[in-house]
């Protein structure tokens, strides 16, 4: 009765994000192997910051029904901070 | 004609009304206070929740029985809603239409309003992380992107006059981008994308989970069997993968339904062998947005 589980994608963000090395505006690395460009750069929701020029950013996998499991994202991440995984 | 024609097109499309596209439109509809909302928080538009629900795995959601069926019914509504209490955050009223080179000139050169802008796009920055300067905005959407720096290209001149902006579209549909019109917010128009699928908020909604976010053009190809000489090369300009070259025809076949009528494969041919037609034309496709 309920449709097929989608992929599960997860992004580590004490490896990538506001709290991360790396600024993920910078690297964007993981959204461009994607080739059904499933992943969206984003400000975190509820965090206060300067809505002109806010500074933290973060990864987040969207369209997870998309992902066809490649594993390209996994490969091209500097930080190793995606794991992908599905029933 | 669709139904925004009838609501807003004054007896033709909706995108020539001249009354769209006017400051009076927007001060009325508060589109200053409206598009400043919206593009401040706009990456933000599928992570945030909206009646508990976020667009996070969107497919798997829309499947499901009965809930999919209610989500679907919600989106659209807030997608097309034209009340006084929409909120800018969430996007309400704002969807376009593909439109073919030709219209988006005729846009550029007399209906939009001034001053007009071309900045990064918006949807390949946030699905691709990519700033591509490709999206010409007017009007009142100019002055709100100016403020916003992550918009604005640092070494290229980014104010620019009605020749320059015919220019430009006309270089980035010959690149292959798809041209687009957009209501933000409903009625009143600001902007001409040049499009690409998926990385296009609006066609990623449409072409994958069938939400009309974007309408198909006014028009559709039509291929014209004694000029096609089976090159194949309007098959590769396609994003919509309606054109199918077939080896024993030696010529190009059109899927109808999935040919949104962007007109961009006509660039490819250097036969002349297609052209756009309008979409009423086209028996199947009448109604078919």
């Amino acid at each position: 009765m309920f449709p097929k589980k989608s992929p599960k994608v997860t992004i580590d963000y004490a490896k990538c994000g506001e709290h991360g090395k790396v600024d993920p505006r910078d690297c964007t690395k993981c959204m461009k192997a994607c080739d059904p460009a499933i992943f969206i750069i984003h400000e975190p929701v509820g965090v206060e910051q300067d809505p002109i020029d806010p500074k933290q950013w973060r990864i987040t996998a969207v369209w997870t029904s998309l992902c066809n499991k490649c594993l390209k994202c996994v490969e091209v991440c500097p930080e190793k901070a995606i794991s992908v995984s599905w029933s | 004609m669709c139904q925004w024609c009838m609501k807003h097109g004054a007896g033709g499309k909706w995108y020539m009304n001249a009354k769209n596209y006017s400051n009076e439109l927007a001060d009325s509809l508060l589109a200053r206070e409206y598009l400043t909302e919206q593009w401040r928080n706009f990456e933000n538009i599928y992570i945030r929740k909206i009646m508990g629900f976020s667009s996070i795995d969107l497919g798997y959601k829309l499947q499901m029985p009965i809930i999919g069926k209610l989500l679907k019914w919600n989106a659209e509504k807030m997608i097309h809603s034209d009340s006084k209490n929409r909120k800018a955050v969430r996007g309400d009223g704002h969807f376009g239409q593909v439109i073919p080179l030709e219209d988006a000139k005729v846009i550029l050169g007399n209906l939009a309003a001034e001053p007009i802008i071309e900045n990064y796009c918006m949807c390949r920055w946030m699905q691709r992380g990519i700033k591509e300067c490709c999206c010409i905005n007017f009007g009142q959407l100019s002055g709100v992107i100016e403020k916003l720096p992550r918009f604005i290209p640092q070494n290229l001149q980014y104010k620019i006059s009605r020749e320059e902006a015919i220019e430009r579209i006309e270089k980035h549909n010959k690149r292959g981008y798809i041209a687009s019109v957009w209501f933000q917010p409903v009625p009143y128009i600001n902007a001409i994308c040049s499009c690409e699928n998926p990385e296009c908020g609006g066609m990623r909604l449409r072409s994958d989970f069938g939400l009309h976010t974007v309408y198909k053009s006014e028009y559709a190809i039509k291929v014209n069997p004694d000029k096609c000489q089976a090159c194949g090369m309007c098959v590769q300009k396609c994003q919509f993968g309606s054109l199918k070259l077939v080896p024993s025809l030696k010529r190009v076949i059109v899927d109808p339904m999935k040919c949104w009528g962007c007109g961009i494969c006509r660039h490819a041919c250097k036969h002349d062998a297609l052209e756009i037609v309008p979409r009423e034309s086209i028996p199947g496709l009448r109604g078919i947005y």
